[in-house]
């Protein structure tokens, strides 16, 4: 009974973790498009100032916020340090990526735009992995 | 999530204090997102109904579908964020485990309710909305509750 409650607790967790990956990738999508040449589009029709009004508040929350998740790792001892080390640089560099992109594209250079696209849907990926790992390492500690 | 603290936080006296402090900003947090949402939807659930759905009797338009989507992300990104570091301090606590397994199914499943109703109510009609307001209304209750009480047993020094 009490394993089974732990194993819907991590259920839920996963679906909201999902929920939230799917609700940035909607947004996504609604704003900016599905195909290559919509996101180009969004992006070129942008100003400056718009572009910085998205990325200041992104980079300064994100890099917090994924510290504050990848900090977690290091008490986790079940995994190792190359997996540890893929997840840290993996996900602060795709975030790079997945920031950086779209001013390349501001900057004439259309082809950034699968940048784009693969370091944002991979950066979604591994964060929503990062996360379901952590809390259910962190549950079967305690429990 | 046991590592937030160490098994001497009343020793350490900087990490308890760190810990005093963002306890308290985040129910102060919880505090002002609510705020937020009655100023943007309204208090009551028909409140939230017409700011989400439109109202041609009062004339307001139907909230954009970016918008609506800007602001789940952002709130549930927030939102897991104080509902992972509360129940990482719950977990230090000496509450039974089964308080603990149902403060934080409660947890994940309003914030869940609170998402999909609103979200899905654009295909399923207002009564989802209804859903997702209870969701919120009752994330935020229990989160407060829960972030008072860790808060008074670390004041206590019982934590």
């Amino acid at each position: 009974m009490h394993h089974q409650s732990l194993r819907v607790l991590a259920l839920l967790f996963v679906a909201l973790i999902v929920l939230q990956s799917l609700l940035g990738g909607a947004l996504f999508l609604v704003v900016a498009g599905w195909n290559p040449h919509d996101i180009v589009h969004y992006y070129t029709q942008k100003s400056l100032h718009g572009a910085l009004e998205v990325l200041a508040p992104h980079v300064l929350f994100v890099s917090i916020a994924l510290m504050g998740s990848l900090h977690f790792l290091g008490f986790i001892k079940t995994i190792g340090d190359k997996q540890k080390q893929f997840f840290i640089h993996g996900l602060f560099g795709l975030f790079g990526l997945d920031q950086s992109a779209p001013l390349m594209i501001m900057a004439g250079f259309e082809s950034f735009v699968w940048v784009k696209i693969v370091a944002f849907v991979a950066f979604e990926i591994v964060l929503a992995w990062l996360l379901i790992i952590i809390f259910k390492k962190s549950v079967d500690e305690f429990f | 999530m046991k590592f937030l603290i160490s098994k001497k936080l009343i020793d350490n006296k900087s990490l308890y204090a760190s810990v005093v402090w963002m306890v308290s900003f985040l129910i102060l947090a919880l505090l002002l997102n609510m705020g937020v949402k009655i100023i943007d939807f309204g208090v009551s659930p028909q409140d939230w109904v017409s700011s989400i759905m439109g109202n041609e009797e009062e004339f307001i338009d139907p909230m954009l579908l970016s918008d609506l989507l800007l602001t789940l992300h952002t709130d549930l990104f927030g939102l897991i964020l104080v509902f992972v570091l509360a129940s990482a301090l719950m977990m230090r606590t000496s509450h039974s485990q089964m308080f603990k397994l149902t403060t934080m199914t409660l947890g994940v499943g309003t914030l869940l309710a609170y998402t999909i109703g609103v979200i899905v109510s654009l295909w399923l009609g207002t009564f989802c909305i209804w859903i997702g307001w209870g969701g919120f209304a009752a994330f935020h209750l229990l989160m407060i509750g829960l972030l008072l009480n860790i808060l008074i047993l670390l004041v206590s020094k019982k934590f």
